[in-house]
């Protein structure tokens, strides 16, 4: 086909990003032939649309990392052709690293050093210069200075070493050796207490839970020990003796971007998930070993084929599933393995849980005979780890499995978890179990999953979620006085709500009930008036959240007013857990729609939740639930008033700098309208006010965590008991919880709670928390 | 218009829910759709003679980006064994959530 003459030169430039982005892709003739066809299209169009083009190549060296290779080779016969062009190319490649590290993007960053090094093998770039910038990364070793910023220059460094090791090592051998030397002195003198709090399981038994840059390092040393030969990446360089009498660039001078206080954020440190080894996977091929570089590279190509198609759950799995490579890796096993370690990584996984799901129940579509099955043991194994299995990544099985389940009929051999009927209910696997069946309840209906386990597994069913009514008594009993009250209360209340009286009128009769003793701070609380009215509501709304949530509406007022104070705002959420004891969904959603209402604020939850009337349902999934959603609330609060702010400011800014201009009729009249300082500072103290309840909701969370932990360690050591009991592990895990899915606002705290809390007199086994925390931070 | 309507669908937090189990609540569609962000509310889909679900509704988020991962890995998988299937609606509006019956 003939080009149009009329081609714009949009058009053309979309269809170039189209070519260079489409190569690689399956394609009818050779990739060989693919690029050096494309070599000759763009080095026509190279006089026109120069800077285009490179800046295309730029963005797919980061973006499209799994064709690494196929665009090194790429450049490489460009700079055959136009060695002015490769020079440039290196150029913008060194400004857009800077500006990537400048942003926090070091992922991207990595991606682009991989490929600054294939450009070695590709004979753009000197070997000197590029050991030159590793070696400017590794002086960052030598500052003082964030450990988190040490250990991204040198992992990316050891990342980049598979790609060129060979090539460097060639010619300088001895530079290399001194590469590794440092990488080595650093690694050893690492503080890596963050590992404990950072692992999925506390044993390493049977697999060890390495830290990452220790494994990587393993592995990349051991690759050098083999000779750096590897199997995994692709080398279509190889294909192109042309590239040997090309001329090569040296890199510029790199000035590594300083650190940033308050704006550098680094990655913070990770350890290593492994659940499988080759006696897992015993017919075809061998998984490779914890310290083969190829477990780290095909895991680095899985993870790139999610992060680009992580929007397509269908495309993601297919992609998986299509990794070139399945003859030489149980890549089953291993897609499920990379999956189910992002989902249990810590802090946070990398994408939403639902992702994950997603795409495993696309894989299970996509291989019925293979996936399900790898899946199953993979539970299985889990189950029979749960024993040291961090508490968050408990909750995230349960969250996984009991979705998956019912996407698949809720069939499940329960029968081979029977062992979890005879030990400590308190025990994880027990726990484990109930919360699944829970989750799975709350996904269907009660009968449908008690209908679906075995009979035997019954006693592992929570109650059935229905309500309990304190004043729904049978006729014919014989009630208290005092009883009696209330239930006639109770009836008059349901009577003056059904026949949709007015707030005033409730409050009068609701006004007949009143204490013995008056409440002495002033409030006009009252809990058997609260009980009353609240159980009664609560009764008549229980058909289903919208009835419950449009009573809270309907009557918002009566409730403020019957839970006034701090001491009504806990007892209304008392009252509520008392009518919904069997129903942990559906206090999750009140507790929300309270908070929301401004019925009850955050702190009252975190009382309660800590109060002993919750003591029983303390190590119970749904109170982390309501827990965390509480804080996200506060923090998510606080995050909206700074936005509001900083956008105030901006708006009076731009008002003051106009009004300069008297000629200005409609800037005049806007600044009529414009925020003035009265309005910043109300908007400042909303924030200030928020900024103080956040912290108070923090102090209060620590310091009830530190009470109840102190206890349990003094009680066992008078009563001579092993403190370290299920409900122990499960409080102290909490602890660790509260830390590190809010760490970024609880690191605004440390100062405080170094001095308020988590003292030096602390019981040591409580304090290391606080310390291992400061040290996954810092 | 149409321009209005496809505008106002980019903007929407809104997901119009179909296929359902006549017999799915509320409360599932809340457990199942809240694993992609905080709910702002639940329209159940009636049957206009009989009030009953009809197996359709509506769910609102706080924020669009949920919506957005409700689309992505909610839809099309299942509740109460149905194929669950989302579409971006322009936001609910008393009586839309009377079907056909």
């Amino acid at each position: 086909k003939r080009r149009k003459v009329t081609e714009s030169s949009e058009e053309i430039e979309r269809r170039l990003e189209s070519l260079i982005c489409r190569v690689g892709e399956k394609s009818s003739s050779s990739l060989e032939s693919n690029l050096e066809g494309l070599a000759t299209v763009l080095e026509a169009d190279l006089p026109n649309f120069k800077s285009q083009i490179l800046q295309i190549l730029v963005l797919c060296s980061y973006q499209l990392p799994e064709k690494c290779t196929i665009y090194t080779t790429l450049v490489g016969l460009l700079n055959v052709r136009n060695y002015n062009c490769g020079g440039e190319f290196v150029e913008m490649m060194l400004r857009e690293l800077k500006r990537l590290i400048s942003t926090n993007q070091f992922k991207f960053a990595q991606f682009m050093i991989q490929f600054l090094s294939d450009l070695v093998n590709c004979n753009v770039v000197t070997p000197s210069s590029l050991i030159a910038l590793f070696n400017s990364f590794i002086s960052i070793t030598r500052q003082d200075s964030l450990q988190s910023r040490k250990d991204w220059y040198v992992y990316a460094v050891l990342a980049s070493l598979p790609w060129v090791g060979s090539a460097l090592s060639e010619k300088h051998s001895i530079e290399v050796s001194t590469i590794f030397e440092n990488i080595r002195m650093y690694i050893i003198h690492r503080d890596k207490s963050h590992r404990e709090f950072l692992r999925v399981w506390s044993t390493d038994d049977p697999h060890p839970q390495e830290e990452y840059l220790d494994c990587l390092f393993a592995q990349v040393c051991k690759l050098r020990d083999d000779g750096w030969i590897e199997d995994v990446i692709i080398r279509p360089y190889r294909a192109f003796p042309v590239l040997a009498n090309a001329l090569q660039h040296d890199l510029p001078d790199f000035v590594v971007p300083p650190h940033i206080a308050e704006g550098s954020v680094y990655p913070i440190p990770q350890v290593i998930f492994r659940m499988f080894d080759y006696t897992d996977c015993p017919e075809g091929p061998l998984i490779p070993g914890n310290h083969a570089i190829e477990r780290w590279l095909i895991e680095e190509q899985l993870r790139s084929i999610v992060r680009t198609f992580n929007c397509d759950k269908k495309e993601c799995a297919s992609r998986l599933l299509g990794y070139p490579g399945r003859d030489k890796v149980p890549l089953n096993h291993m897609i499920v393995e990379c999956l189910m370690g992002d989902i249990f990584r810590l802090p946070e996984s990398p994408y939403p849980l639902v992702m994950y799901a997603a795409v495993f129940i696309e894989l299970c579509k996509l291989q019925p005979s293979m996936m399900p099955q790898v899946l199953a043991i993979a539970s299985d194994m889990i189950y029979e780890r749960l024993d040291t299995m961090n508490i968050t990544c408990v909750d995230r099985f349960v969250n996984w499995f009991s979705q998956h389940l019912s996407n698949f009929q809720f069939r499940w051999t329960w029968e081979d978890w029977n062992d979890c009927l005879s030990c400590d209910p308190a025990s994880p696997k027990a726990k484990f179990v109930k919360e699944v069946l829970e989750k799975c309840m709350r996904l269907a209906y009660y009968k449908r999953i008690s209908d679906s386990v075995p009979p035997e597994f019954a006693p592992l069913l929570y109650n059935e979620p229905k309500i309990s009514f304190k004043y729904d008594f049978k006729s014919g009993l014989n009630l208290s006085q005092e009883e009696r009250a209330a239930y006639t209360a109770s009836q008059r209340v349901i009577t003056a709500i059904k026949t949709k009286c007015k707030d005033d009128e409730l409050i009068i009769i609701l006004e007949e009930i009143h204490q013995e003793e008056a409440s002495t701070d002033g409030t006009t609380f009252c809990l058997p008036r609260l009980e009353v009215f609240l159980q009664s509501l609560l009764f008549l709304a229980q058909k289903s959240f919208s009835h419950s949530f449009s009573a809270l509406y309907k009557f918002h007022k009566v409730l403020k007013w019957a839970g006034d104070g701090e001491e009504g705002k806990i007892a209304i959420l008392s009252i509520t857990k008392d009518v919904w004891k069997n129903h942990p969904q559906m206090m999750l959603v009140l507790v929300d729609k309270m908070i929301r209402m401004q019925i009850v604020d955050c702190a009252s939850v975190a009382k309660w939740l800590f109060s002993p009337k919750m003591a029983d349902d303390f190590t119970r999934l749904y109170v982390w639930e309501i827990m965390h959603s509480t804080i996200r609330k506060m923090n998510k609060h606080v995050q909206k008033l700074e936005v509001e702010l900083t956008e105030m400011r901006g708006k009076s800014q731009i008002s003051e700098k106009k009004s300069e201009d008297e000629e200005d009729d409609i800037m005049r009249t806007y600044n009529i309208f414009a925020p003035n300082q009265t309005d910043l500072q109300r908007m400042q103290d909303q924030l200030d006010a928020a900024n103080g309840e956040q912290k108070k909701l923090f102090l209060i969370i620590f310091q009830r965590f530190i009470m109840i932990l102190s206890d349990h360690l003094v009680r066992c050591e008078s009563n001579k008991t092993a403190f370290n009991s299920p409900w122990y592990r499960n409080t102290i895990q909490r602890l660790q919880e509260i830390f590190l899915l809010h760490k970024d606002t609880v690191k605004k705290y440390m100062a405080t709670m170094e001095n308020l809390l988590f003292t030096m007199d602390l019981d040591t086994r409580i304090l290391s928390v606080f310390k291992q925390f400061a040290s996954v931070v810092n | 218009s149409r321009m209005q309507q496809e505008k106002l669908l980019k903007m929407s937090s809104t997901l119009y829910v179909g296929n359902l189990s006549y017999y799915t609540t509320e409360e599932q569609i809340y457990e199942l759709f809240s694993k992609c962000g905080d709910l702002k509310r639940v329209v159940m889909g009636l049957d206009k003679f009989k009030k009953t679900p009809c197996g359709f509704c509506f769910v609102e988020y706080c924020e669009r980006l949920c919506a957005e991962n409700a689309v992505r890995y909610i839809n099309g998988t299942r509740l109460d064994d149905r194929v669950v299937r989302t579409d971006w609606d322009a936001g609910f509006k008393e009586g839309r959530q009377f079907g056909r019956g």
